[in-house]
């Protein structure tokens, strides 16, 4: 499961719109780094950013 | 004849008369500024050689693994995968990349300076699963530091970088256009 699919698990009410860059609030990213997808950025206003032990806790 | 500038470092610097029989001339601008030759002009072209899959609904560096030429050795296609030049000045910047994802979603292709977002393009509108984004931007860059890479972005599904043995899908060249 990545990290876009943990996030849509732990908050259904987000959908594809959220996430696209200059409409959406969320921002993910990958530098091609090995070290996976991250979050850029989080400004959604209502949604706090969720922490890495709630992620890592989404089977 | 040939005329020799001597360094206060050691080194020199020679001026060559060309070969040739007829009168020609070279008129130099009244401006201060730096010479450019093929030695203090980086360019380079480079590509990706193979689909390159991404997350949906995420940004990611596009990872050009071929070069066709990179002439001051400033492109690094095995690890950053971004052109940081060594020369100081203004250069062209080319970026462009098929990409794959589903018929009604946005793909969006960005060139980013230093880790961040400096420009981008994207599909508007249009609705089709394979769209070819292609942009150009004249960029500063301080000669030590500065590094370009790009990035793209699908939220459909199956998203993808396609890439080829040839230069034909996925690229990304620049030039020196104008020393600082």
């Amino acid at each position: 499961m990545n990290l876009y699919e943990k996030i849509i698990a732990l908050y259904p009410s987000l959908v594809d719109a959220d996430f696209i860059p200059s409409i959406g609030t969320i921002t993910l990213q990958n530098d091609s780094d090995n070290k996976g997808d991250y979050i850029r950025a989080w400004n959604h206003p209502s949604l706090p950013m969720p922490t890495q032990e709630q992620l890592d806790a989404v089977k | 004849m040939s005329v020799i500038l001597q360094s206060s470092s050691g080194g020199s610097v020679t001026l060559n008369e060309p070969t040739t029989a007829s009168n020609f001339t070279v008129t130099l601008p009244a401006a201060t500024g730096t010479v450019q030759v093929s030695g203090n002009m980086p360019a380079f072209s480079v590509y990706r050689s193979s689909n390159q899959s991404f997350t949906s609904n995420t940004i990611s560096k596009i990872q050009f693994n071929a070069e066709l030429f990179d002439t001051a050795n400033c492109f690094d296609s095995t690890t950053n995968y971004r052109f940081t030049p060594n020369v100081a000045g203004y250069y062209q910047i080319n970026a462009q990349s098929r990409i794959r994802g589903t018929s009604s979603d946005n793909k969006i292709l960005y060139i980013y300076k230093n880790g961040s977002n400096y420009a981008a393009m994207d599909n508007f509108a249009l609705s089709i699963e394979y769209f070819a984004i292609s942009f150009s931007q004249v960029i500063y860059f301080n000669g030590t530091t500065d590094y370009v890479e790009v990035y793209g972005f699908s939220n459909g599904s199956n998203t993808t970088f396609l890439g080829d043995a040839t230069i034909l899908f996925t690229s990304f060249s620049g030039s020196l256009v104008r020393a600082a």
